[in-house]
């Protein structure tokens, strides 16, 4: 039986052996091809002219001289064309017959519906194998093939961990011909897609998911691993994403972001599983190449240019972004840039119409990428994106025959005749396209030239000339054989309306003259020798760019990040906020980025710049305990009661304008924290305003890590709406109980792994590791006071109480914050050793801040509590000085002490204390200049410094104003110059951010359903 | 105790939309009340140290050097500042009392064609946040009812009265108008972006019908052929008698200017309040005589392409574009912050006489209260004595108010809270 089937199965895979037609059981028709006297671009930079390729059936046989042609061989002759190897999309959902399924529901959902051995998180589904859905469709496929494309690498690209992508041929055969290869990479994303369930609600929360998946997919395979060695040990719950994650270290996996920021998270992410980093673009990479470079990346690049934006009407060109038309004339480049880099990339058509694809492709060269890097792009690289460069990319023997033919040359005014696809020839043009062109004729005496243009696409059009007259041709029909028209050529002597038609033969043009009284005349011409086809390119013009390439890329962006400066202050009112209290008339010396040494008559050494501060004030820099400034997708991961493992210091926003404008006001640390949607929140991050650093060069490393806890209306769901009841804690003893059980949790988790650390290697294997959770992990920090608690509260019987719980669970709380009714426990707090952040005047808005008084920083600071006033503001930060008079002007505090509120407190409050927040011998020189006393509502920063850097100038700042407006109507100009082609693009897809507060509820993944 | 039961009200959702505050407003002014030496901020005639002021009958009866008057209370202000009474545009003081509690906020009803709302109907004199805002200098509050399209009429009150008619003060009828603005948010596709600029369009088309149905009501009203009153089109009968003021609450420019091309094509007098983009339409707002409420001070910029102190600058550009305005501050609890937020245009190109005299006389002109907002003869007895600068926080601490000559009591919930709980 099995035996009698083997040669049955054999033959069916065998793709030149097909079923073949009524009467013939057996396709034995010879398939021998060969396409001769043709340019062949090998690989790029690889050229052959005068040769041939042959092709026996679906693969590249050899590669010969054209006298070389093997008898038998049927022949096509390309003279006059170029053979390129097929091009691959690494990039689409080709040839998938499947459909994530479409639910309806009302969040919030909780859990999912667990089937089939399926991840708890509906995102997850990493065990899909795409090619177990391809069903070729040729629709479909002439989508890529008119583009030149002859395979994809395909997925469906729905939810954070996809699946595994295949890559398949175009060509029109059945699923088991085309699929290339059957398993290629893991595809992932940040974004959930149609998953129901809310978590992850956030970037931050894509990231923490994707990691703790990371993590226990090394867990569950080891640990099965373990389980097949040691029957004693019993085997982790069975989990099919898990399972398939496994060869993710074999695979690699392609990481779709759909920014630049999120795009060099993923890169990140990628690094820290030690994945290579491939990625895919989004046309921002030009923006930030040196950071993405040092990734080293592999990437895919969409061509996505964005339509110009509308700056017709005054109104819309005052709302246009300068941002947002840098990059419309800048997007061209991104290619080119990344080329120049020495960054590996593949081009591919997501993302926008087939239409533009070529158009866009030609721009990116005329924008200086090399048609040499364009082609290895289509080809070379594309084909090792897409996990199958030993078959096809190339021209070679044993190749694939995905051949596109083309005349003229491709990056610049050629085009695509045709596409092979496994051998099999796809025409892109109309068959009567092969009489595009110009010949001579004559008809008895008469000698005419006729012009005939027979474009890919639209009507066919003529004329004929006979000496100077120009004659438009009516009724044009063409087709590979044979042309037909009518024209009025009484100026050639012919009166009415003259009949032609024209076929080609051995010998050139033949044809035959209607005339209007039914006389047939013979015709015969010639072909016009055409322009040579000229594939030699020309280096084209540098492009000129009005726009400046800044960090970041948006208005107020820096050309060079600030260099130290060594300084020496004279004659300043110098705002300690230490023990020396305020200073008048005192120098300060600045050296490496440390304050070296204050007092008065210093002398400048030599090479320093010494500022005349009379009349002026020098402060350390302003520091914000509570601030939600530059975080992409959202501050709150309000999904669950515990979302410990999220991380603000994944999702730092560099490129927001925040930073600058706090700068100005004088900040140069804040503390950005998670929202307080839910009682345990996700980690914070202390940034430095360095505006033009990168994410990562924005963070204070030095500060203590910090995570955000929540009490009161905000985590018991008070405000939510009424679909928002069935979350537990609904009240304030629920919230207790809740850390209660989450401590307790955290600290069996710590136990069960100290016990498992503690174990001999030699019991370790056969010991189950208790899966690392990177939930309980942050909590447990907190436990272990490796972590410091800020934690969101307003009504004094919240505030005791968690205070006795860190009591007893042997915790010290770090700092409380917003604290409003903080004046009633001021005692308690004191004794406990917590510390204070609140607003200077906020309340009355919800009901929990109605006891909330301005003399609240006061009154704990009059009991010891170490106060802090915050912003929790965008607006506010910048004003923080004006927030910590408040306290001098509701409860006459000491001007000192209130300056001690926005400085050195906060420091305390974020463990920077003894790096910054005052000044001081051997501190940070992080300093602003201002023109008056600093708690003054009259007061301007004249110039800030971070590290004795100088990250705002208040003259430079006016300048750089004044070159935002010059720039922004440059390219305005340029939009309105430009043709209709230049403008055409997509429109942006993502609406920008809000600005975020404690509680803005943002869904990331479907902002959609927020829609009017 | 007596905060427990409130909790329950609120919790109960019970029908007390907040509770009297303590203090106990002043009785008219019986004696003269003469105050001595002090820096007067008059804002028509400038600063006059080392002057008297004469408070009789809640007027302001005399201002120069050595006054004297039988019979009165003398307060030597030697040292101390005296302004006249702030007056706070654009809040929503006494509509509600916390904004999240939904039982406590009488600010915003159903519907876009709402004139005949009166602020006034709901006003609660004992609410908590009046107190905590006069005790920063405002004396006047215009309380304005939100709602989308036309939300109903303001009042002009003052922060010290038992009853809404005591707190009346007589001012111009004021007709408000939310301009309609295009969401910022959901919108991505092009089809939510066209359903989105259809329902602006027809929001607008709506608000022209609404005046042209007015202006017919006007007609016939002049005409004494109205049988029975549409309370709607009678609200707004004395926007089209050149007696009542139209407040058009818009940003963007061309809100500005569509809002301007009604006003002037029923020839309404015209307020813009917000007004981030006013400065810009100079040439349209000045043929008509319009004024600005500008309520943006504390806000980032707009755009992000605009100077980091646009917010802050607008005054002055208002101010070089000629156009008459005011700073209001667009809240309830957080309008005691008025002062602050003029001081801002002090450092962005104003004087500080110059941002007084947009939270007091301009203040008052708008509302059309033509005896508020300066210390002159004639003018309301209403004043503040301070200690300082009342625009900067930290220098100028307020230390007496009087409205209409009545010795207003600082105290309010916060400084009650603070006593009792610097005992502990």
């Amino acid at each position: 039986m099995k035996i009698s089937l083997l040669p049955i199965a054999l033959l069916s895979a065998a793709s030149s052996i097909a079923y073949a037609g009524d009467g013939q059981q057996n396709d034995n028709t010879p398939k021998l091809t060969a396409l001769t006297h043709a340019t062949v671009v090998l690989a790029p930079g690889k050229q052959l002219s005068n040769a041939t390729v042959l092709i026996e059936n679906n693969r590249i046989k050899a590669i010969v001289k054209d006298n070389d042609v093997p008898a038998g061989a049927f022949t096509i002759n390309l003279n006059g064309y170029t053979v390129y190897p097929g091009f691959i999309d690494p990039y689409t959902n080709y040839g998938i017959e499947y459909t994530p399924e479409k639910q309806t529901y009302e969040p919030p959902i909780y859990e999912i519906k667990r089937i089939g051995g399926n991840a708890a998180n509906g995102a997850i589904h990493a065990e899909k194998e795409w090619f177990s859905y391809i069903y070729p469709n040729d629709k479909d496929a002439q989508k890529w093939r008119c583009n030149g494309f002859t395979s994809v690498q395909s997925a469906v690209m729905d939810g954070i961990f996809r699946g595994t992508g295949v890559s398949v041929s175009l060509a029109n055969k059945t699923a088991n011909q085309v699929i290339y290869k059957a398993r290629t990479h893991h595809f992932i994303s940040f974004d959930k897609g149609s998953s129901p369930q809310d978590y992850p609600d956030s970037l931050m929360g894509s990231m923490a998911l994707i990691r703790q998946t990371f993590s226990d997919a090394r867990w569950y395979n080891e640990s099965v691993a373990k389980a097949k060695s040691y029957p004693e040990i019993a085997a982790p719950e069975f989990n099919i994403a898990l399972e398939a994650l496994a060869n993710v270290k074999q695979t690699g996996a392609i990481f779709a972001a759909d920014d630049l920021n999120s795009e060099l998270r993923a890169a990140k992410l990628l690094n820290e599983e030690n994945l290579p980093v491939h990625l895919l673009g989004n046309g921002q990479e030009y923006a930030r190449i040196d950071e993405l470079q040092q990734y080293r990346p592999q990437l895919i690049v969409p061509l996505n240019y964005p339509a110009a934006p509308d700056v017709t009407a005054e109104e819309s060109a005052n709302n246009t972004s300068l941002a947002s038309l840098r990059h419309w004339e800048r997007a061209p480049s991104n290619a080119a840039t990344i080329a120049a880099h020495k960054i590996p990339f593949a081009f591919t058509q997501y993302g926008i119409d087939a239409d533009a694809f070529w158009p866009r492709l030609k721009m990116a060269v005329a924008a200086g990428l090399s048609e040499q890097q364009a082609l290895a792009a289509l080809t070379t690289d594309a084909a090792a994106a897409a996990g199958i460069d030993n078959m096809v990319g190339k021209i070679a023997p044993g190749y694939m025959a995905d051949l596109v033919i083309a005349k003229g040359n491709l990056f610049t005014d050629g085009h695509i005749v045709s596409v092979w696809t496994q051998g099999e020839e796809h025409k892109l043009l109309p068959s009567g396209h092969v009489w595009q062109g110009e010949y001579q004729l004559r008809v008895g005496e008469l000698e005419l030239t006729l012009n005939l243009n027979v474009p890919a696409k639209g009507s066919v059009t003529g004329t004929l000339t006979a000496g100077d007259e120009d004659v438009q041709l009516q009724h044009l029909q063409a087709d590979e054989q044979r042309v037909s028209f009518s024209a009025e050529l009484s100026q050639a002597g012919l009166t009415g309306v003259s009949r032609m038609s024209l076929w080609r033969d051995q010998q050139g043009i033949q044809g035959r003259l209607i005339t209007a009284d039914g006389s047939v005349e013979p015709i015969n011409g010639q072909v016009q020798a055409t322009t040579a086809n000229d594939t030699t390119s020309n280096t084209p013009p540098a492009p000129s760019y009005a726009s400046k390439l800044v960090h970041p890329l948006q208005a107020f962006g820096v050309e060079q990040l600030p260099q130290q400066e060594n300084l020496l202050f004279k004659h300043a009112t110098v705002w300690t906020s230490a023990a020396q209290g305020v200073l008048p008339d005192t120098d300060v010396l600045v050296t490496k980025g440390k304050i070296r040494r204050i007092g008065k008559d210093l002398d400048a050494p030599s090479g320093y710049q010494v500022i005349d501060a009379t009349g002026l004030h020098l402060t350390a820099g302003i520091i914000d305990e509570h601030s939600h400034i530059a975080i992409n997708g959202g501050v709150n991961e309000g999904t669950d009661a515990v979302t410990a493992e999220v991380r603000i210091g994944d999702v730092v926003d560099p490129n927001a304008v925040a930073i600058y404008r706090s700068l100005a006001g004088g900040v140069t640390t804040a503390n950005l924290l998670h929202g307080s949607a839910n009682p345990i929140g996700g980690q914070s991050q202390v940034i430095q305003l360095r505006w033009g650093e990168t994410a990562e060069g924005l963070k204070f490393e030095q500060a203590r890590p910090g995570i955000k806890f929540a009490l009161g209306e905000n985590v018991k769901q008070s405000n939510w709406g009424e679909r928002f009841t069935k979350r537990f804690p609904q009240t304030r003893m629920g919230v207790k109980a809740l850390f209660t059980d989450a401590f307790n949790a955290a600290r069996e988790y710590h136990e069960q792994r100290d016990d498992y650390a503690e174990l001999r290697s030699r019991d370790k294997r056969k010991t189950l590791e208790p899966r690392p959770n990177l939930r309980l992990e942050a909590v447990e920090q907190v436990l272990n006071s490796q972590r410091d608690v800020h934690i969101h509260s307003y009504v004094q019987s919240e505030i005791l109480m968690f205070l006795r719980l860190a009591e007893q669970f042997d915790f010290r709380v770090k700092t409380f914050t917003h604290v409003l009714e903080g004046y009633k426990v001021a005692p308690e707090l004191a004794a406990h050793g917590a510390m204070a952040s609140t607003f200077a005047d906020w309340w009355a808005y919800k009901f929990e801040v109605y006891d909330a008084i301005p003399q609240n920083a006061c009154l704990m600071a009059r009991k010891g509590v170490v106060t802090s006033i915050n912003s929790d503001d965008n607006e506010m930060q910048r004003r923080l000085n004006q927030e910590a008079a408040k306290s001098i002007m509701y409860c006459d505090m000491p001007p000192e002490e209130a300056w001690k509120m926005v400085t050195i407190n906060p420091a305390k409050q974020l463990g920077v204390d003894q790096l910054t927040g005052s000044i001081e011998e051997g501190k940070q020189a992080d300093l602003v200049l201002w023109d008056h006393n600093p708690l003054s509502a009259y007061a301007k920063t004249q110039a800030v410094w971070i590290d004795g850097k100088r990250y705002f100038d208040r003259a430079a700042d006016e300048q750089r104003t004044q070159a935002i407006a010059v720039e922004k109507a440059a390219l305005i100009q340029k939009v309105l110059s430009s043709d209709d082609a230049r403008k055409q693009g997509e429109t942006s897809r993502k609406p920008p951010e809000p600005i975020w507060h404690c509680d803005t509820d943002f869904h990331a993944w479907n902002q959609q359903q927020e829609a009017l | 105790m007596m905060r427990l039961s409130i909790t329950i009200a609120f919790i109960m959702g019970a029908v007390c939309s907040a509770q009297a505050h303590d203090m106990v407003p002043a009785a008219p002014q019986s004696q003269p009340i003469l105050v001595k030496n002090a820096t007067l901020h008059t804002v028509l005639n400038g600063v006059q140290p080392q002057t008297d002021l004469l408070l009789k009958d809640g007027k302001i009866a005399a201002i120069g050097q050595q006054l004297s008057a039988d019979n009165a209370t003398v307060i030597d202000a030697s040292g101390k500042h005296v302004y006249p009474g702030l007056v706070a545009l654009d809040t929503t003081l006494g509509l509600v009392e916390i904004s999240y509690v939904r039982s406590t906020d009488d600010t915003e009803d159903v519907g876009t064609d709402n004139p005949q709302l009166e602020a006034g109907a709901a006003f609660n004199p004992d609410s908590e946040l009046i107190p905590t805002v006069r005790a920063n200098g405002i004396a006047y509050a215009q309380v304005v009812p939100r709602g989308d399209g036309l939300a109903g009429q303001s009042t002009l009150v003052n922060l010290d009265s038992w009853t809404i008619e005591d707190a009346v003060h007589r001012a111009a009828v004021q007709v408000h108008l939310n301009w309609p603005t295009m969401p910022r948010w959901g919108v991505k596709t092009d089809e939510q972006k066209a359903k989105a600029k259809a329902a602006y369009e027809q929001k607008i088309k709506d608000i022209d019908q609404h005046f042209q149905s007015a202006y017919r009501y006007a007609l016939a009203a002049k005409a004494k052929q109205i049988k029975t009153p549409d309370e709607r089109w009678q609200a707004m009968l004395s926007l089209f008698d050149g007696s009542g003021k139209l407040f058009v609450h818009a940003d963007k420019q061309q809100a500005i200017e569509d809002a301007a091309a009604i006003a002037k094509k029923y020839q309404l007098s015209l307020v813009i309040v917000g007004g981030y983009d006013a400065w810009r339409s100079a040439d349209v707002l000045n043929e008509m005589h319009a004024s600005v409420v500008y309520t943006h001070m504390l806000d980032l910029p707009e755009r992000s392409d605009e100077p980091i102190g646009q917010a802050f600058k607008i005054p002055a550009l208002l101010k070089s574009a000629g156009i008459p305005f005011a700073i209001g501050f667009s809240d309830d609890w957080d309008s005691r912050n008025l002062p602050l937020a003029a001081a801002q245009t002090v450092a962005w190109g104003l004087t500080t006489d110059e941002a007084l005299k947009a939270i007091t006389l301009d203040a008052a002109k708008i509302v059309g209260a033509s005896d508020l907002g300066a210390l002159a003869v004639g003018y309301a007895g209403s004043i503040v004595i301070s200690s300082g600068d009342i625009l900067d926080p930290a220098f100028g601490k307020i230390e007496a108010l009087y409205i209409d000559g009545r010795k207003v009591d600082l105290n309010n919930r916060h400084r009650q809270l603070y006593h009792k709980y610097l005992t502990r």
